[in-house]
C-alpha cells in the first residue's frame, strides 16, 4: 500500500515539475499560434536551436568556466532565450511576415496554407542543417544537480518523495519566466498593444498600432520562451538535431488544450500534458506515454472543445 | 483640414467609390449620408489606409495622406471610430481607452482626456474594469467613441454610430456627440444612414449614392432639397 502511494506521489511530483517546463514550452507557441494565429511547424526546431545555443554557451563560450558546473547550465539557458528571440525576430522579418499579418489578413485562409509550407520548409532546413553542423551525437546540458535529489519527508508513515534537483530548479525558472511574461502581457503598454493587435488587427491599426511590428515582437518572444523551455528540458533529457519533431505536436496539443488565444491556458495545457505523461507510467508501459497524452487530449476536447481558457465566442 | 479629390477606390478591380471629392474644414461637422452599399465605409477605410485607392488624392493637415503608412495615420490626429464598434473584446474598458491613447498627443493629454471622457460617457467610468466583449452594443459604441477621443484627435471619423442600436440608445448617442462637439469644438466627419438626425446636427452634408457624390450642400440647402425630403426624410 505505502509503495503504491509512494509511486503515485513520485509520479505526481515529477509530472508537476515536467509540466511546468512543458507549460512554458507551450506558452512560446501559444504566443505565435494561439494569439497571433500564425501556424509555425518549425517551433520544435527553434527549441532545438535553443538547446544547442544553451549547450554552446555552456561548453564553448565560457559560461562553464565563469559560473561553474552546478549553476552554469541555467545561466547558459537564460542566455539562449534572448539569442533565439533575435533569431525569431529576423525569421519573421525576412520570411514569416511575407505570409502573415496585414499582408494576408484579407486572403482566404489568412495565409495559413503558405505558413504551413514555409514553416515545414524551415523545419526541414533546421533539422538537416543541424545534423550537418552539430552532428548526430546526443548532446546534453548536465549539471551535478541532474543526478541528485531533495528528499521530502517522510511525509507520513514511511512515505517520502524525491525531487530531482535539476528538475526542481527547471520548474522554478519556468514559473518565474512565466510570471514575468504574464506581467509584461497584462501590464505593459507593449503587452496591451500585442493583445489589441491579436483581438482586432484592423481596429489596432486605427489606434496607430503597427500590427506587423506587434506580430514580430510576439514571434520573437514566442521563440525565445520556447528556447528557454528547451534548454531546461535539456538538463534532464539528451537531445539531437531532430528532437523538435518529438515536441512540436505536444506544443500544439498544449495550446489547443489550454484554449486558443490564452497565454495562461497554454501554460496549463502544457502542465496537463506533463502530468498525464508522468502519471500514465503508473499504469501503462513507458512506450505508451505519448498515446496516453493524446487519449486524454481527445477526452478533454470532447467535453470542452474550446479548451480550458478558450472563449466559445470567437473574435467578432 | 481633410481634402479628398477625385478618389476612386474599392476592392480588387471593381471600384466602390467613383471620383469622390469631399472637404472637411477645421471645426466643421460634416455628415455623409446615403443608402447601404453607397461606399461610405469604403471611404473611411481608404482614409485610414485599410483600402488603397486607384486614383485620387487625400490631403490631411497639408500632408499627402496616401504616402503615409496606415498605422502612422492615427498619429497625425485621425481617430477612426469604425463601423460595428470593433472594440477589443478581451481588453478591459480602461485598456481599450489606453489603446486609443497610443498616439503621442493621446499620451500627453491622457489625464485631461480620461476625465472628460468619463464626464461625457459616465457608463465607461462605471464599467472601467469590465471586459469590453461583455458590454452591451450601446456601451460598446460609447467605448468606441471614448477610445477615439482618447487619442486627442484633430479629426474624429464616426462610421454609423447608430448601427444596430435601439432607437432610444441611438438618440442618446447622437445627443452625446452634439454635446461633445459643443464642448470640444472637434472637427467631425460622420457617416450615417439615419439621414434626418445626421443632417440636422451637421454643418455640411454630402449624399453618396452608388459610389458617387450625388448632392452636397450646407445644412439648410440639403434639408430643403426636394430629392432629399422625398427619398430620405419621408416628406
Amino acid at each position: 500500500m505505502t509503495q503504491v502511494l509512494e509511486g503515485f506521489l513520485q509520479a505526481l511530483s515529477a509530472g508537476l515539475l515536467i509540466g511546468a517546463v512543458y507549460g512554458l514550452m507551450c506558452v512560446g507557441l501559444g504566443l505565435i499560434f494561439g494569439v497571433m494565429r500564425v501556424i509555425n511547424f518549425a517551433q520544435g526546431d527553434f527549441m532545438m536551436l535553443g538547446m544547442y545555443a544553451a549547450f554552446y554557451f555552456f561548453t564553448a563560450l565560457g559560461v562553464q568556466a565563469t559560473f561553474g558546473n552546478t549553476f552554469g547550465p541555467f545561466v547558459a539557458i537564460l542566455l539562449a532565450g534572448p539569442v533565439l528571440a533575435v533569431f525569431g525576430y529576423f525569421v519573421h522579418l525576412t520570411l514569416i511576415s511575407r505570409v502573415s499579418g496585414t499582408r494576408t489578413s484579407s486572403l482566404e485562409g489568412e495565409g495559413h496554407y503558405a505558413q504551413l509550407i514555409l514553416t515545414l520548409g524551415i523545419a526541414l532546413i533546421l533539422q538537416n542543417g543541424g545534423l550537418l553542423v552539430f552532428g548526430s551525437v546526443l548532446a546534453s546540458i548536465r549539471t551535478p544537480l541532474s543526478s541528485s535529489a531533495w528528499e521530502l519527508g517522510p511525509l507520513f508513515y514511511d512515505v517520502s518523495v524525491f525531487i530531482n534537483k535539476a528538475r526542481g530548479i527547471d520548474a522554478v525558472v519556468s514559473l518565474v519566466t512565466m510570471l514575468l511574461l504574464t506581467l509584461m502581457i497584462t501590464r505593459s503598454r507593449i503587452g496591451k498593444s500585442l493583445r489589441a493587435a491579436a483581438d482586432n488587427p484592423t481596429a489596432a491599426t486605427y489606434m496607430g498600432i503597427d500590427v506587423d511590428r506587434a506580430h514580430r515582437i510576439a514571434f520573437a518572444l514566442g521563440t525565445g520562451i520556447t528556447a528557454i523551455a528547451g534548454g531546461l528540458l535539456a538538463t534532464n533529457y539528451p537531445f539531437h538535431p531532430f528532437v523538435g519533431v518529438e515536441y512540436v505536436i505536444v506544443m500544439y496539443a498544449g495550446v489547443v488544450l489550454g484554449g486558443m488565444g490564452s497565454i495562461i491556458g497554454a501554460f496549463w495545457g502544457g502542465m496537463t500534458i506533463g502530468l498525464v505523461q508522468q502519471m500514465s507510467t503508473l499504469i501503462l508501459p513507458t512506450q505508451l506515454q505519448n498515446a496516453a497524452i493524446f487519449v486524454v487530449f481527445l477526452l478533454i476536447i470532447f467535453v470542452r472543445p474550446q479548451g480550458f481558457f478558450g472563449r466559445m465566442v470567437e473574435r467578432t | 483640414m481633410l481634402h479628398i479629390e477625385g478618389l476612386t477606390s474599392g476592392y480588387s478591380a471593381i471600384p466602390v467609390l467613383n471620383d469622390v471629392s469631399i472637404k472637411v474644414e477645421e471645426g466643421q461637422f460634416v455628415a455623409i449620408v446615403g443608402p447601404n452599399g453607397a461606399g461610405k465605409t469604403t471611404l473611411f477605410k481608404t482614409i485610414s489606409g485599410i483600402v488603397r485607392p486607384s486614383t485620387g488624392t487625400i490631403r490631411f493637415a497639408n500632408q499627402d495622406l496616401l504616402s503615409i503608412r496606415p498605422a502612422q495615420r492615427a498619429h497625425l490626429g485621425i481617430a477612426h471610430v469604425p463601423e460595428g464598434r470593433q472594440v477589443f473584446p478581451s481588453l478591459t474598458v480602461m485598456e481599450n481607452l489606453e489603446m486609443g491613447a497610443m498616439t503621442e498627443a493621446g499620451q500627453r493629454d491622457w489625464k485631461h482626456n480620461i476625465e472628460r471622457i468619463f464626464e461625457w460617457l459616465p457608463i465607461l467610468a462605471e464599467r472601467r474594469g469590465q471586459f469590453a466583449g461583455t458590454l452591451s452594443g450601446g456601451q460598446q459604441q460609447m467605448l468606441a467613441i471614448g477610445r477615439g477621443l482618447a487619442s486627442s484627435p484633430k479629426l474624429l471619423m464616426l462610421d454609423e454610430p447608430s448601427m444596430g442600436l435601439a432607437p432610444t440608445i441611438a438618440d442618446f448617442i447622437f445627443e452625446r456627440l452634439i454635446e461633445i462637439r459643443r464642448q470640444s469644438n472637434l472637427t467631425i466627419l460622420l457617416v450615417e444612414q439615419r439621414v434626418a438626425e445626421a443632417l440636422e446636427s451637421a454643418d455640411h452634408g454630402y449624399v453618396l449614392e452608388a459610389g458617387r457624390v450625388a448632392l452636397e450642400g450646407n445644412n439648410q440647402t440639403l434639408r430643403a432639397d426636394d430629392r432629399i425630403r422625398k427619398a430620405y426624410l419621408g416628406m
